[in-house]
């Protein structure tokens, strides 16, 4: 439980990450709340991506990559020995940096997740697809053409398509890797007013460079930071967006955000 | 071995315990419960699949490498053991008596081996400089493409006897080292065109832009720089062709010769390299009654300089991706 | 600087020259080989030519032995080192921490440097041994051709795989892990199937590779010019017949011969545009 009582989902303590000899991340403490959007912001290259493939361990795929410390998903640490990777990807699933469809279908893009837990009627199949892609606000746009190629949407709608796409696997969080980068500004509003009705259900960490996008949606803000070329990312600090953007505590967070905001 | 099984593929798959669930969904039936039990059983079939698939995938590596093992490992040890000694490979070859040597066949693989490089490099480079700095893509650049594809799929022995009518008989070389480099540098022409267009490629743009920004033309510029640059490529791909040349015998037998006594002098003596003569040895076999030592000699020796050039092409390559990584 | 743009033309026209070499080439070793099995082409007669019965004595030219001798090799090849290669390439795209991917790696590059005679004597002295012991029979034909085959394509296929699946944009992979998928069922329904066209190539090219084989497959499967009637008992390939009997043979014997490599010759140029036309494919595809 957190100070205000809501559950905690992610707990990280004295995370450090290593590739190879380098030190990516030093002494990550962070508490991800449920039914909350928590915003990772900081320079580029400050490890914040890294932070978040940490969370679903999607840094196993790196060479060399090793996570020290404690991270845990409803108290259980997801590095012990053993842990279950499948299903913590199944529980935790990610909506990458560059809309990536499959060059697929709409309908096969969607059904790809349910379809590797075995599911194969066809009501059922298309009950999931109808309800992600109205949860992922695309329905709308794409009803009617369900069998055409993902790869004929916009991509702002391939993102909502690729976030339908992890919603059809019924995760219980959702990160988010600067999911509006690739965005014009219509499209990014599409996907910040989808987040925030998502969160009614999910928990959301979502990575950004973007600080207004930040300040707008998230409950509670992490800004990490790396003091010099080649030593590891730490937290600067960590609280309620509120407080990380009105009166933050580290001198180095505000001039972050008044540099910024300008 | 350590198997890397990686932590991903527990079979024992936790689920969330049944009552919690079940509220979730507001208790409801038996369809749902089915359904889960259903999805429950299909993850635990895929863990139990990629675990197997992960174990299969890893013994066919590990199979071939034993495969590897055992083929470099028995010609090696055979031959060192039962043949290879100064007084074989410096010595004689014998026709009918046993003891013979097989120096003249080292000498022609080498001699064969620089001849055709000799006429394959100006030929694959100059062709190499064309297709990757001169030429724009259309026609041309697609028949010249044809062409070398089509080189590189035709059988070594097609060409061994194209060679043999073209060069042998119509050119009137005889079976000679000239024949069967020209007929070689033809068969390894798309090759050595390969490996240097991609060592051409490799050169950054920037130092193109900076040699015809300063007025050089297109010539000089690969003259001056392009070719300086791409030099090490060059001459990796050139130790491997040398390689390639050393164990082909297909392609030489009806070209070069198969067995000859007395050390090649001349591009238009008749040889025998190496690869060819094991050939020779295995056909004329019971000539000499100690014919099977001399192929075991001969084949651990040729397979001990194939060995030698694929490392010095290695150490060539390494040396290459240093200097490149150091412009960088 | 008028002589600098002259002597560019000059280079340019040179290096064109050095470059149509290829094309010279080629149409020189269709040209030579057509030529010399003009004879029996014309004297023979196609329906001598494709029967099954190879005795120049009595003016028997047919090749079909020969030509399903190389089609069951190939076919064995494939069939054995198909999958190795594909799961070696697999393997080292997708399994392999770092160490093993080097060793492997050098493995292959190693395996491709091995000459072909020195294989087929290997296989002459330690296989076919084995193999006649094992099945009580002469020891040679398909099945050690096949092996020795199924060894030899192996660098090709695994080169080609390795290519093709690397192509494959990680964003897919790391999308289907993202949602619960193990890695073999990232492979199966995202790698491979987007791999397709090229491991389709890869395994062509191979085939091209087994087909053209001569000197492994020449110390393992002969003699004899008839079907074999088990996989363990003599028969011949086209590059065996044209290799054992060139040096030897006259006439119209030798002219039959040609028309093997000119039978190889087609099925090579089949084959590249068999390729030619799966790559399109694949770009059509990519758009």
């Amino acid at each position: 439980m957190s100070d205000n009582g809501n559950e905690i989902k992610f707990e990280l303590r004295e995370m450090d990450l290593f590739y190879d000899g380098f030190k990516a991340l030093e002494d990550v403490d962070l508490d991800i709340e449920c039914r909350n959007i928590t915003a990772i912001i900081g320079p580029s290259g400050c490890g914040k991506s890294s932070a978040l493939r940490c969370l679903n361990r999607m840094n196993d795929l790196v060479d060399g990559a090793r996570v020290e410390g404690t991270v845990n998903l409803d108290g259980e640490n997801i590095y012990r020995k053993n842990y279950n990777v499948v299903e913590l990807r199944k529980r935790v699933g990610m909506v990458f940096q560059k809309p990536n469809p499959f060059p697929k279908s709409i309908y096969e893009n969607v059904t790809f997740g349910p379809r590797l837990f075995g599911i194969r009627d066809r009501e059922t199949l298309e009950g999931i697809v109808e309800e992600s892609l109205r949860k992922a606000a695309l329905w709308s746009e794409v009803e009617g053409k369900l069998k055409t190629s993902a790869l004929a949407l916009s991509g702002g709608q391939q993102q909502r398509l690729c976030i339908a796409r992890v919603l059809a696997v019924s995760p219980e969080v959702i990160l988010l890797d600067e999911p509006c980068s690739a965005l014009d500004p219509i499209a990014t509003q599409r996907i910040e007013d989808l987040l925030s009705e998502l969160k009614e259900t999910y928990t959301i960490v979502i990575v950004t460079h973007n600080m207004q996008q930040a300040a707008r949606l998230s409950d509670y803000t992490a800004f990490f930071m790396i003091e010099e070329q080649g030593d590891p990312g730490k937290i600067v600090e960590f609280g309620p967006t509120n407080t990380i953007f009105t009166n933050p505590d580290d001198e180095r967070t505000e001039r972050y955000i008044t540099g910024r905001f300008g | 071995m350590k198997m890397d099984l990686d932590t991903d593929m527990d079979v024992e798959v936790e689920s969330p315990p049944l009552d919690e669930e079940e509220k979730a969904v507001g208790g409801r039936s038996d369809v749902e419960r089915r359904m889960r039990e259903r999805i429950e059983r299909t993850e635990r079939r895929a863990a139990i699949c990629d675990r197997i698939a992960t174990v299969v995938i890893w013994g066919l590596a590990l199979f071939g490498l034993g495969i590897l093992a055992f083929i470099i490992g028995t010609i090696l040890v055979r031959g060192l053991t039962t043949a290879l000694t100064p007084g074989f490979v410096f010595g004689k070859p014998e026709a009918i008596r046993e003891g013979g040597g097989i120096w003249p066949m080292i000498v022609s693989s080498f001699y064969l081996a620089l001849l055709t490089i000799a006429i394959a490099i100006p030929l694959g480079v100059g062709a190499a400089i064309y297709m990757a700095e001169f030429a724009r893509e259309g026609w041309v650049t697609r028949v010249v493409r044809f062409g070398a594809d089509s080189l590189s799929t035709v059988p070594s022995v097609v060409f061994g006897i194209f060679g043999m009518v073209l060069f042998v008989i119509y050119f009137g070389l005889g079976y000679s080292l000239l024949a069967g480099a020209l007929t070689l540098a033809l068969l390894n022409l798309p090759m050595v065109m390969r490996t240097t267009e991609e060592a051409l490629k490799a050169v950054p743009c920037s130092y193109r832009e900076a040699s015809m920004g300063l007025g050089a033309t297109r010539w000089e510029t690969v003259k001056k720089v392009l070719l300086p640059s791409a030099m090490p490529g060059i001459t990796t791909g050139a130790v491997l062709t040398i390689g390639r040349i050393v164990g082909e015998s297909a392609a030489v037998i009806y070209t070069v010769g198969i067995f000859i006594r007395k050390v090649p002098t001349s591009p238009l003596s008749p040889a025998a390299p190496m690869a060819a003569n094991i050939w020779h040895t295995y056909t004329e076999g019971a000539l000499v009654s100690d014919w099977m030592r001399v192929a075991n000699g001969e084949a651990a020796f040729l397979l001990l300089v194939v060995l030698v050039l694929n490392l010095l092409a290695r150490l060539a390559a390494n040396r290459f991706q240093k200097r490149l990584g150091a412009v960088k | 600087m008028q002589g600098a743009i002259g002597r560019e033309w000059i280079v340019k026209k040179v290096l064109f020259v050095l470059a149509m070499m290829t094309v010279l080439g080629i149409v020189l070793i269709i040209f030579f080989v057509a030529k010399e099995s003009v004879p029996a082409l014309t004297d023979v007669g196609l329906g001598n030519l494709f029967s099954s019965t190879w005795q120049p004595k009595t003016g028997q030219y047919g090749i079909l032995v020969f030509i399903t001798g190389t089609l069951a090799t190939t076919a064995g090849g494939l069939i054995l080192g198909a999958p190795l290669a594909i799961g070696s390439a697999i393997f080292l795209t997708q399994m392999a921490p770092r160490r093993a991917r080097s060793i492997v790696t050098r493995g292959v590059e190693l395996l491709a440097g091995v000459p072909s005679i020195v294989l087929g004597w290997l296989g002459f002295t330690v296989m076919v041994p084995w193999i006649r012991d094992l099945t009580n029979s002469p020891g040679t034909g398909v099945l050690a051709a096949s092996i020795l085959l199924g060894i030899m394509i192996i660098p090709t296929i695994t080169t080609i795989a390795i290519d093709a699946l690397e192509a494959v944009p990680k964003s897919h992979q790391e999308a289907s892990l993202a949602m619960g998928a193990t890695r073999w069922q990232t492979i199966r329904r995202v790698q491979v199937p987007a791999a397709k066209s090229g491991l389709l190539v890869a395994i062509i090219l191979g085939m091209g590779r087994a087909i053209g084989e001569t000197m492994a497959v020449a110390l393992v499967i002969g003699p004899a010019s008839s079907f074999p009637s088990s996989l363990t008992s003599p028969t011949h390939t086209l590059t065996t017949k044209i290799l054992i009997e060139m040096g030897e043979s006259t006439g119209v014997q030798r002219s039959a011969l040609f028309v093997m490599g000119l039978v190889l010759l087609l099925i090579a140029m089949a084959l590249i545009i068999t390729i030619r036309l799966v790559s399109r494919e694949r770009k059509v595809a990519a758009r």
